[in-house]
C-alpha cells in the first residue's frame, strides 16, 4: 500500500500589500490540519512565488491579496507556472476580492477564491479534494 | 435533518452562546452598587474635564463642538483623491483625512519597478510636491483640518509637502490644523517593516514632534495608532497596552532632545478602534483616558492639564466587517460609531460598508458621513457628556479593562518596553496567537458572525452598490508623471539639496532634519530620493525594497 506524504502548500502575500493577518491565520490552520506550509512572507513578486513553489515541490500555492491587485497579479503567477510546465500546482486565492471577480479569476486558472469570512475547513476540504495526489505518492 | 417547525421553536428559544466579552472578560447577570463600591467619584471618575478624565476631556464635550466627522480617503492619483475630498466637504464632512498608497507608505516613488502596479490602490500617491499640490488644489488649507493617515518613517516628507503647498497658498504653517499620524513603530506591523527600522522610526517621529511643537501650534504631532494593533486580532486591554507602550517610546525619544513634557504632550493624540462589543469598547475608551492621565502625571510628571488628556480619533473596526451580505455592515458601523461617541471621541472615521470588498464608492462614502450626521443631529446622544458614567456595569467594566491593560503594560515594561518587544518578536507572537484564537472561536461557532457562520444565504453573485476600481489608466498616468518630473526639474539643484540633507543627517540626531527635508521637497526631490539619502547615512540600502540604486 502506498503511503502519502503531506500536502505541501506555499503561501504568499501578493506584491507589496502588507495585510497579513488572514494569510498567517490560514497558514497556521492548514498546518494544524497536517499540511506542510511554507509561508513566504510579504513583498512576494510573481517570480519569487513560482520559484519557491518549484523549489519546495509545492502541491498548492495560496495567494493573499487585499489591495485590489488580484486581477493583474494572478495572471503573472499563472503564466510563469505555465512557462515552467508546473501545471499540476493548484492555485488558490484569498483576501479582499469582489464576488464579481471570482468567475474572472477562475477563468484565468485560479482553482478557487476564498474571500474574507471563509472557514479554514472549506480551504482544507478544497485542497484535499483537488490536489493532484497521484504525483505525490511515495512507496 | 431538522424540519421547519423544529427550527422555528429553536429560534424561539435562542439565547447567547457566550456571555463573556469579545476580549474574554466574564460578565455577570447584572451589576449593582456592590460592583462599584470601591470607586471614589473625585479620584477615579470626576466630572468631565477634570482629572483623571474618565468621563471625558471636556466639560461641555459636544455642546462646544461636535466630534470631527472625517472619512479616510485616497485612491488613484492625487487629483482623483482631490475630487473625492471635495465631495466629502460638499456632503458635510467637517474634516478631511487622506491615506497614502503602499509605495508612499514604503517610502518609494511611484515609478519604482516593483511598486508601479500598487500605485493608487490602497491610497493616494505622494511621490513629490506635485502630488500634494494636486491633492489639495482648490481647498483652502487655513479653513480645514487635514488628517494624514500615514505612519511610516517618511512622514516628515509628507508633512514638508503639505507645509510647502500651504505656503504657496499663502497660509503660514502656524495656522495649519490637522494631524500627521506619525507612528512608524506601529507601521512595522502593517506590512511596512523594511522602511521602518527602529532607529529611523523613532528619529523621524521625534523630528516631527519637535518641529511641530516649535512651529505648528495647532497641529497634532502624532496619533499613536492603537487601531491597527487591534485589527491584527488582539483584545481591548492589549490594544491599550501595546499602543501606550509605543506612545511612551516616542515620549522618551523627545525627552532626550531636551524638550519638557509639557511643551509637547498637549499636542499628542491617539487613534483607537471601536469594535463590535458595545459596552466593552465604551469601557475601553473610558479606561484609556484614566490610565493615560495617570501615566502622564505620575510617570512623566506632566502638569499642564492638556498634557494629561487622552485625545483620540476612532476608526470603526474594519475587521468586524464581512463581505457576506455586505449591507449588514452598515448596521455594524452604526453601532461602532455610537460606541465612539458614547466613549467621548474627538474625531471619527466610519468605515464604508464595502470595506471588505473594495475601496469605497462615492455612495458608500456618503453613507458613512450620513451615519455620523444622523448620530450627531438626530439621535440626541451628543446632548450630555459621558451619558453612561455611573452605570454599575460600565464603571465595573472600565475598572476591569484598566486592570487587564495595566497588567499587559507591566509585562511589556518588564520585557524592556515597546522597542525591546519589537526586537524580540514578542509583539508578533502575541498578535499571531490572538488572531488564531479569534478564528478558531468563529469556526467553532463560539462566536457568531451574522452571514458568516450563522444566518447565511450562500455565495452571492454581486456587490450591492457596485465595486469601486482604480483605473489602470490612473496608475499609468501617475507613473508617467513621476518619470516626467524627474526629467523636467532642475536636477543639479536636486543633487545639491540632497547632498545638504546627507550632511545634516550625518551630524547626528540632535539636528532636526525637517528644514533640510523642506528644502529638498520644495525643489521637487522625491520621497524615495529623500528617504534613500537618509537611509544610506543610517547604513541601510538606498531603496527600502533593495532594488533601486541612488541616481545621485
Amino acid at each position: 500500500m502506498s503511503q502519502t506524504s503531506p500536502i505541501r502548500v506555499v503561501m504568499a502575500k501578493a506584491g507589496l500589500d502588507g495585510h497579513d493577518r488572514g494569510v498567517k491565520v490560514i497558514s497556521g490552520l492548514l498546518r494544524e490540519a497536517g499540511m506542510e506550509v511554507i509561508y513566504l512572507g510579504p513583498f512576494q513578486m510573481a517570480g519569487n512565488i513560482v520559484q519557491a513553489a518549484i523549489e519546495e515541490d509545492a502541491d498548492v500555492i495560496g495567494l493573499s491579496s487585499l489591495s485590489g491587485e488580484h486581477l493583474s497579479f494572478a495572471p503573472k503567477v499563472l503564466d510563469l507556472l505555465k512557462d515552467n510546465k508546473t501545471g499540476n500546482v493548484l492555485i488558490i486565492m484569498g483576501g479582499v476580492i469582489p464576488v464579481e471577480d471570482i468567475p474572472v479569476l477562475k477563468e484565468m486558472g485560479i482553482a478557487e477564491v476564498f474571500i474574507s469570512g471563509s472557514s479554514s475547513q472549506s480551504v482544507i476540504d478544497f485542497i484535499r479534494e483537488n490536489v493532484k495526489r497521484e504525483r505525490r505518492n511515495v512507496n | 435533518m431538522t424540519n421547519k417547525s423544529d427550527s422555528l421553536i429553536e429560534a424561539y428559544f435562542e439565547k447567547p452562546k457566550k456571555t463573556e466579552t469579545l476580549s474574554g472578560l466574564s460578565v455577570k447577570e447584572f451589576y449593582n452598587p456592590e460592583d462599584t463600591k470601591d470607586l471614589n467619584y473625585e479620584g477615579d471618575m470626576a466630572d468631565p474635564g477634570e482629572y483623571p478624565y474618565t468621563r471625558g476631556i471636556y466639560r461641555d464635550m459636544y455642546r462646544g463642538r461636535y466630534w470631527t466627522r472625517r472619512e479616510v480617503c485616497g485612491y488613484g492619483t492625487a487629483a482623483e483623491t482631490n475630487e473625492r475630498l471635495k465631495f466629502h466637504m460638499k456632503t458635510g464632512a467637517s474634516g478631511l483625512s487622506v491615506i497614502p498608497d503602499i509605495p508612499t507608505q514604503l517610502g518609494v516613488d511611484g515609478d519604482h519597478p516593483q511598486a508601479m502596479e500598487e500605485v493608487g490602490l490602497q491610497g493616494a500617491p505622494f511621490t513629490s510636491l506635485k502630488d500634494v499640490e494636486d491633492l489639495v488644489s482648490g481647498i483652502p488649507l487655513d479653513k480645514i483640518s487635514m488628517s494624514f493617515n500615514e505612519s511610516a518613517s517618511s512622514c516628515p516628507v509628507t508633512l514638508a509637502q503639505y507645509i510647502i503647498v500651504a505656503e504657496k497658498q499663502g497660509v503660514d504653517k502656524a495656522k495649519l490644523r490637522g494631524t500627521m499620524q506619525n507612528d512608524p513603530l506601529h507601521a512595522r506591523y502593517c506590512g511596512y517593516r523594511p522602511n521602518n527600522p527602529i532607529d529611523l522610526s523613532v528619529r523621524a517621529s521625534t523630528d516631527i514632534i519637535e518641529y511641530c511643537t516649535k512651529h505648528m501650534p495647532l497641529w497634532t504631532t502624532g496619533n499613536v495608532n492603537l487601531y491597527d494593533w487591534r485589527e491584527m486580532g488582539i483584545n481591548a486591554p492589549q490594544e491599550i497596552a501595546f499602543g501606550f507602550s509605543v506612545a511612551m517610546a516616542y515620549i522618551d525619544g523627545v525627552l532626550k532632545r531636551g524638550l519638557d513634557i509639557d511643551e509637547f504632550a498637549p499636542r499628542r493624540g491617539f487613534y483607537c478602534s471601536a469594535h463590535i462589543d458595545f459596552f466593552e469598547e465604551i469601557a475601553k475608551l473610558r479606561a484609556a483616558r484614566r490610565m493615560w492621565s495617570r501615566i502622564m502625571r505620575e510617570q512623566y510628571g506632566a502638569k499642564n492639564p492638556r498634557s494629561l488628556m487622552f485625545r483620540f480619533g476612532v476608526h470603526t473596526a474594519g475587521c468586524s466587517l464581512v463581505p457576506q451580505q455586505p449591507l449588514n455592515n452598515i448596521i455594524r458601523i452604526a453601532y461602532e460609531a455610537l460606541v465612539a461617541v458614547l466613549g467621548g471621541v474627538q474625531s471619527l472615521h466610519c468605515c464604508s460598508y464595502d470595506e471588505p470588498i473594495s475601496l469605497p464608492t462615492e455612495e458608500s462614502h456618503r453613507l458613512a458621513i450620513r451615519t455620523q450626521q444622523i448620530l450627531a443631529f438626530e439621535t440626541g446622544v451628543a446632548n450630555a457628556t459621558d451619558p453612561l458614567g455611573g452605570s454599575y456595569y460600565v464603571e465595573s467594566l472600565t475598572n476591569r479593562i484598566e486592570e487587564e491593560a495595566t497588567a499587559v503594560l507591566k509585562e511589556i515594561e518588564k520585557r524592556g518596553g515597546a522597542v525591546e518587544c519589537m526586537k524580540t518578536g514578542w509583539f508578533d507572537a502575541e498578535v499571531e496567537e490572538a488572531a488564531l484564537k479569534y478564528q478558531r472561536d468563529v469556526e467553532a461557532g463560539e462566536r457568531v458572525v451574522v452571514g458568516v457562520n450563522a444566518f447565511t444565504i450562500g455565495r452571492e453573485k454581486e456587490t450591492p452598490g457596485g465595486v469601486h476600481r482604480v483605473a489602470p489608466a490612473s496608475q499609468k498616468l501617475q507613473v508617467e508623471n513621476v518619470k516626467e518630473l524627474k526629467q523636467s526639474r532642475d536636477n543639479q539643484k536636486v543633487r545639491m539639496v540632497l547632498q545638504k540633507l546627507r550632511q545634516e543627517t550625518e551630524k547626528g540626531e540632535h539636528v532636526n532634519l525637517m528644514p533640510a527635508i523642506l528644502e529638498a521637497v520644495s525643489n521637487y526631490a522625491t520621497r524615495g530620493e529623500i528617504m534613500g539619502t537618509i537611509r544610506q547615512v543610517y547604513g541601510y540600502s538606498y531603496d527600502s525594497l533593495g532594488v533601486v540604486e541612488s541616481p545621485f
